[in-house]
């Protein structure tokens, strides 16, 4: 299965919108590969292909719109399977949010995060791969925290 | 009116918070003055440090609200590469809030910002306890963001203490909770692999749940756990093979194939087994993504053999329709497989070549990059040529390519061409220059690409080059003089050469060692006296040599000389050479000395000299120098062979007394002789430079019986024999040696041949060649096919530690690897071990307090002797067992 070192969604401009390390890198080494990836991945030309060699990894990028959405993963791992994962990310995402645009993702970018936790587990190790059951836990988890708020309120 | 009580600001602020009110920056609000403070960089670092501190005071604040909010302002900060690892106290507040809102983004936080702090890792690991135990029915949410929180920060205690309430949760009705248990108690047997053997059929009995998604979490578990440690679960194979035939989800299929990759590596019985029904999922596939992961189980999992050409053929059919299709992707992603399928066997890819010859012409750059790792495999002496053609035409900045008409502008970046010129180097002298037909063309090529690698900037490129001249010069005899005229036209080129210090130090070494065959040594000579200067010391230090041996083919080349001529050489030369004693590096000061001083002795041999010949000095001592062997080339790794091979006696003197008193009679009667033949005296001197134990031998030798000489000769063959620092052959190289110095009626060829194992065998089909040519294999030295394994080895293994050093510092450590699932008895030993080195302890710390004890009321300085004693001893027991125990673990890997 797809194991993956981070994920990020960069816009255009090259800025992060969405970041999760599933490995740990100290802070140098986090700085280096975000900027390190952010000139190579927006530099790259829209005909090539969407997997590039870096360090002693692999990064299988695409692009959605304004948004870079970039996984590393292992070198061994399968790079077909990794843009279907980004591609779960997104349709979950556009059907949470409605036809998400980059707004969304900024503004409810804790939301995003719970959606990618749903999907990714356990350091990109494993995918639930049903967009329904994504989306019928998030509802319930919305649920509840709206449930408490209300309780939070009428105490 | 007033009234008598006006509430501050600040309390009304109390008052609205229970109404999710508060007038602190929202996120929004951050967002948005992002936004509006980004014109300048500096406006915006100021905007975003004060926003910091605020965060700083507000998550100090009792308020939960409050406190999550900034949590979250600084997650978002953290995007902005803010640190927030010194807030992780207050995320662990919020965690442990009760309201599901905080605690959400209280384990968000957790898992964006705990990654290495221990102390807080501890301190959450109570925190985990709590959340996991709270099990009410409705609470599923909770739970399941614990699981997911406790995924991202598991330690090896938490692992104990936690997984029995994991295990209890496999069970639980709710699927979810179900799939989340298992999810996270693949982390938890990472760090505590005993809880896996200890639960192994609870855990497997959940490959058999009825809810998919929990199937497929389980086997991802087990495909990523066999990635650590395959050996306990190829007894599933049985099951695995049922669900692989069973299920149809593509994503459970793609896991499943990859557990199969991971277990044929360990079990090669399953080849047979599951090979077919691979190609049969590959056939009857329409996802692209499974057919992928097929062909990678195949190749992967060892399951390709290389003779199997029907299940080669099967793979390499679906990857030809990947490289041919429109997607980038996935010709990209043949190409890698192209390669290790070629791997495998070369011979399958082979046909292949026009679709790679095609793929170099790619759109996109990566792909032409990654065919190039393709291009040994297809490569022969047919397409050799046009492929290097087509290679050679996308040294250009921007290359045009048409597709449907429409033209395509391809920057090509440097990285992409020096990769191409060191491909071109590999692929042209592979195998001996098994695929080089015409010599010319490759001559010419080598140059060329001289010529065009000045502009590219990169350091490895011009010894690569240098590399494959020199190799040219050395192994084909034939091409010599014309490699030589390209050398010399390329020295020619100043401002060129001066670029590629690695093709001119080599060019160099090439003139110097082959001078006999440049034209006009004296006017090289001048052009080498007036540049060296300019080199660095790399090339200075070949320079200097290089420049003594043209001057020794220059002086006797032809008979009537000049002498005159050699004369103010020779004195230019000194002059030259005088110039780089005081050079600062200590190679080229040491070279430029030694020929500093024997250019002097030629020079006052010439001026005694009344006779029209050369002095002894030129004409026979120094060529001596230089030409008593033709170099060969030989095979690399070679003198690693031999020093691995050394086995000395140190004790033993290099010389016995015997051959001492010899040496010493030798001396005597050499200086007793007065020399009268001044230049040949100083011959003997140099000869006995060049091996002073041979020659002190050889003149004694002379004066002795054929009786004695064969008696020392074969004491010295003996001593050879014994000795590493001679190479060994069939034949005798005592024979060599003298054959080769005394020129004896021993049949030469014989032992020439014999010195190193020459195997000139060209091995080429000459009736493909257009110029017949014959080139010289590397030459093997004791047993060197072996050798070259050995060479290669080392250097797999090399790059094999340096993989794993890069896996050991990239993932977090997990002890599963090395564990061993099997043997519970061995397990129990290690327990005892364990119990044994409690007891240990105990029983140090009784028997400390005892001597304590008994020593109370002697001097102070012998109780803390023996307590250092004691202490010493009790640290080094434990660890002895430790050892013993490692010992036993390592046994059982």
């Amino acid at each position: 299965m797809s194991k993956i070192k981070y994920l990020l969604l960069l816009s255009r401009q090259g800025k992060v919108r969405l970041i999760r390390w599933y490995r740990s890198y100290d802070q140098r080494e986090k700085a280096l590969i975000l900027r390190e990836i952010t000139t190579t991945v927006l530099s790259r030309k829209p005909r090539m292909c969407n997997i590039l060699e870096y360090q002693d990894h692999k990064i299988v990028y695409k692009r959605y719109a304004s948004l870079f959405f970039i996984c590393g993963i292992s070198p061994e791992d399968n790079e077909l399977l990794t843009l279907e994962i980004i591609h779960r990310f997104v349709e979950s995402m556009d059907r949470y949010f409605g036809n998400v645009c980059e707004l969304d993702i900024i503004f409810n970018f804790s939301r995003a995060y719970n959606i990618l936790d749903e999907l990714i587990m356990c350091d990109g190790a494993f995918v639930e791969s049903s967009k329904t059951s994504i989306l019928t836990s998030m509802a319930i988890m919305d649920s509840v925290e709206s449930n408490d708020s209300l309780e939070k309120v009428l105490s | 009116m007033t009234s008598i009580y006006t509430p501050t600001a600040d309390e009304v602020k109390q008052r609205l918070r229970p109404f999710g009110l508060f007038f602190e920056k929202s996120l929004k609000d951050l967002i948005k003055g992002i936004r509006s403070h980004s014109k300048t960089p500096e406006q915006l670092c100021d905007f975003l440090t004060n926003v910091l501190s605020e965060c700083r005071e507000e998550v100090k604040n009792s308020d939960f609200n409050l406190k999550t909010n900034a949590i979250l302002k600084l997650i978002y900060l953290e995007m902005y590469g803010f640190d927030m690892s010194w807030a992780n106290f207050h995320v662990l507040e919020v965690m442990s809030s009760n309201k599901f809102q905080h605690k959400r983004v209280g384990y968000l936080a957790a898992s964006q910002s705990f990654h290495k702090d221990s102390d807080i890792l501890m301190l959450a690991t109570n925190l985990l306890k709590k959340d996991l135990k709270y099990n009410v029915n409705n609470d599923t949410v909770r739970i399941g963001i614990a699981l997911s929180g406790l995924s991202t920060i598991v330690t090896p205690e938490l692992a104990h203490d936690i997984c029995e309430d994991l295990f209890l949760m496999l069970s639980s009705s709710k699927p979810y909770i179900r799939k989340k248990a298992v999810t996270a108690l693949f982390k938890v047997f990472l760090q505590y692999p005993e809880a896996l053997r200890d639960n192994f059929d609870n855990f497997i009995s959940r490959l058999e749940d009825d809810d998919l998604s929990v199937v497929s979490a389980t086997v991802s578990v087990i495909c990523e756990l066999s990635k650590h440690n395959p050996h306990p679960f190829v007894q599933l194979s049985p099951i695995l093979y049922q669900m692989l035939i069973k299920v149809d989800n593509n994503w459970v299929i793609i896991r499943l194939l990859k557990l199969f990759t991971n277990l044929s590596q360990v079990e090669p019985k399953l080849r047979v087994k599951i090979l077919p029904n691979v190609l049969e999922l590959m056939d009857s596939t329409s996802a692209i993504s499974v057919v992928y992961e097929s062909i990678n189980c195949i190749v992967k999992g060892n399951m390709l053999e290389s003779d199997d050409y029907d299940t080669a053929v099967a793979c390499l059919d679906k990857l030809h329709d990947f490289c041919t299709s429109n997607d980038p992707n996935l010709r990209y992603i043949s190409c890698a497989l192209f390669y290790k399928i070629g791997k495998i066997n070369t011979d399958f890819i082979s046909n292949f070549d026009s679709l790679i010859i095609k793929l170099l012409q790619d759109v996109d750059v990566s792909i032409r990059s990654k065919t190039l790792e393709l291009l040994e495999g297809i490569i022969d002496d047919d397409n050799i040529i046009d492929v290097v053609q087509i290679l050679l035409k996308q040294l250009v900045d921007v290359d045009k390519i048409k597709i449907y008409e429409q033209e395509f502008n391809i920057e090509i970046p440097d990285t992409y061409k020096s990769k191409m010129i060191h491909t071109i180097c590999k692929i042209t002298a592979m195998n001996n220059y098994a695929n080089i037909g015409d010599f010319k063309w490759y001559c010419i090529l080598l140059f060329d690409l001289c010529v065009v690698s000045q502009d590219i900037h990169d350091k490895t490129l011009d010894p690569k080059l240098g590399e494959q001249i020199r190799n040219l010069m050395i192994k084909v005899p034939d091409m010599r003089i014309q490699t030589m005229d390209q050398i010399v036209k390329l020295m020619g080129k100043c401002d060129l050469i001066k670029q590629l210090p690695g093709v001119l130090k080599e060019s160099l070494w090439s003139i110097g060692e082959y001078s006999s065959l440049l034209d006009d040594s004296k006017d090289f000579m001048h052009l080498l006296i007036q540049n060296t200067k300019y080199y660095n010391s790399a090339v200075q230090q070949i320079a200097l040599p290089a420049i003594l041996k043209i001057y020794s083919n220059w002086c006797n080349q032809s008979g009537g000389f000049d002498l005159e001529e050699v004369k103010t050489m020779t004195q230019e030369l000194i002059v030259f050479m005088e110039f780089f004693i005081t050079s600062k590096e200590f190679e080229v000061q040491e070279r430029a000395s030694e020929e500093f001083e024997f250019l002097r002795l030629c020079l006052d041999s010439l001026n005694e000299e009344n006779c029209d010949s050369l002095p002894l000095l030129i004409s026979e001592v120094l060529p001596s120098f230089f030409k008593l062997f033709e170099l060969q080339p030989i095979i690399g790794g070679t003198q690693r062979k031999l020093q691995s091979n050394v086995d000395m006696d140190w004790n033993k003197p290099f010389l016995t007394e015997q051959e001492l008193e010899e040496m010493m009679v030798v001396e005597d009667t050499y200086e007793d002789t007065p020399s009268e033949d001044n230049s040949e005296n100083e011959n003997e001197e140099f000869q006995s430079g060049i091996d002073a134990n041979y020659d002190i031998a050889y003149k004694y030798e002379s004066n002795m019986t054929t009786e004695e000489q064969e008696a020392i000769q074969e004491r010295r063959r003996q001593e050879r024999v014994e000795n590493p620092f001679y190479l060994q052959d069939e034949e005798d190289p005592v024979k060599q040696q003298q054959s080769l110095l005394e020129l004896s009626d021993r049949n030469a060829s014989e032992s020439k041949t014999s010195i190193v194992k020459l195997s000139t065998n060209s091995k080429l089909k000459g009736k493909r060649r257009k110029f017949k040519v014959r080139v010289i294999s590397d030459a093997i030295i004791v047993g060197g096919s072996q050798d070259q394994e050995e060479s290669s080895e080392h250097s797999e293994r090399q790059s094999l530690s340096s993989s794993t050093h890069n896996v050991i510092t990239l993932q977090t450590k997990n002890k599963l690897g090395s564990f061993d699932f099997s043997r519970l008895e061995d397990y129990k030993k290690e327990s005892e071990a364990k119990g044994d080195i409690q007891k240990l302890r105990d029983k140090f710390a009784r028997l400390e307090l005892e001597g304590q004890r008994a020593e109370e009321p002697v001097e102070e300085v012998i109780v803390i002797k023996k307590k250092k004693k004691k202490s010493s001893k009790k640290s080094k027991d434990p660890s002895k067992i430790k050892k013993k125990k490692d010992s036993t673990n390592f046994d059982l890997n």
